[in-house]
């Protein structure tokens, strides 16, 4: 009998320790995951660009008639995108963390159709770096999700010139950022 | 009696260890959400985003109070946690550099804490937004 008591008293001595090291597994397993989870910089470049898109959209039409600028004597004004960005209060200038310095985060191309061509645009225009737009084009293609490539936001609308020429427009917004929005 | 005594004395034991180890998990979890580094990009990104969004002229409050309990452990004056200078924003919540982040909006923008009527802080911060004033140049 007395046998039998030392023998049990090891075997929950044994099961103390199995505990221990379980719960260690457990601890080391929930600190690695919110040490990926903390670690990893909030991303909120869609967020951005979905921002970016609208103020441009706001600095196109207004209650759905194209601003006068975009023409001059009915002919869509092709200097439009070197007064948009003062026109629209765009200010691209990044802090300096980016890999390169004073490289440019942002871009945006604007395209006006006419609705009885809608596979080539009438006019367009773009600004900023044009390195980004061509991320957009990877995502799609495999449906797939690149968490280092730049978030691009696509925006249509229908507005109204002044002389009542209807357009279909695209806005193509991107945001870079990815140094600060992505684990690297 | 005496043997009975000991084996209760041994699940006191685990049961605390077990408690211990669960109190110093759950204080790793919360402290990790609460931490300077993961508050000063939330805080810096949020200010970005809404001055992007924002329009001259406008009123924005801000509830940092969760900041302001950090910075005042900090020894950092709440006066001093939201920076802009042209359109980068930074938040310095512990001793560091702070967190910046840019804004694409080319408005002016400046930030305060706000105080109540005993001049206080209430935990809130202001972003005031207006229209950049445009340089008069001589030609």
């Amino acid at each position: 009998m007395n046998k039998y008591n030392k023998d049990k008293r090891g075997t929950d001595k044994i099961l103390s320790i199995y505990w221990f090291v379980i719960l260690t597994l457990i601890a080391g397993g929930v600190f690695a995951m919110v040490y990926v989870f903390y670690g990893a910089p909030y991303d909120v470049r869609e967020i951005e660009s979905e921002i970016l898109s609208e103020k441009i959209a706001d600095c196109i039409s207004n209650e759905g008639v194209i601003d006068s600028e975009f023409f001059v004597d009915n002919i869509f004004n092709t200097k439009i995108n070197e007064t948009f960005n003062k026109k629209c209060n765009f200010n691209f200038n990044v802090e300096e963390e980016y890999g390169d310095a004073n490289e440019i985060q942002y871009f945006y191309e604007v395209e006006f159709y006419t609705l009885e061509n809608i596979a080539n645009p009438a006019f367009s225009f773009y600004n900023g770096n044009s390195n980004w737009k061509g991320d957009c084009f990877i995502k799609k293609e495999n449906g797939k999700e690149y968490t280092n490539l730049a978030k691009c936001t696509e925006k249509r609308f229908y507005a109204l010139s002044e002389k009542g020429n209807q357009y279909l427009i695209k806005i193509l917004s991107v945001i870079g950022k990815s140094e600060k929005n992505v684990r690297q | 009696m005496k043997k009975k005594g000991t084996i209760l004395i041994e699940n006191v034991v685990f049961i605390i260890l077990n408690l211990l180890f669960l109190s110093v998990l759950v204080l790793f979890l919360v402290n990790q959400g609460s931490g300077a580094i993961v508050l000063e990009q939330t805080y810096a990104k949020q200010i970005a985003m809404l001055v992007d969004s924002a329009q001259p002229v406008m009123l924005i409050k801000i509830d940092m109070a969760k900041g302001k309990k950090l910075a005042e452990k900090n020894g950092i004056d709440f006066n001093n946690v939201v920076s802009i200078s042209g359109n980068i924003v930074t938040v310095k919540l512990s001793e560091g550099k702070g967190y910046t982040y840019a804004f694409f909006n080319d408005v002016d923008v400046s930030a305060y804490a706000d105080e109540d009527d005993k001049g206080d802080d209430t935990g809130l911060y202001v972003l005031t937004i207006n229209k950049k004033e445009e340089v008069a140049t001589n030609e």
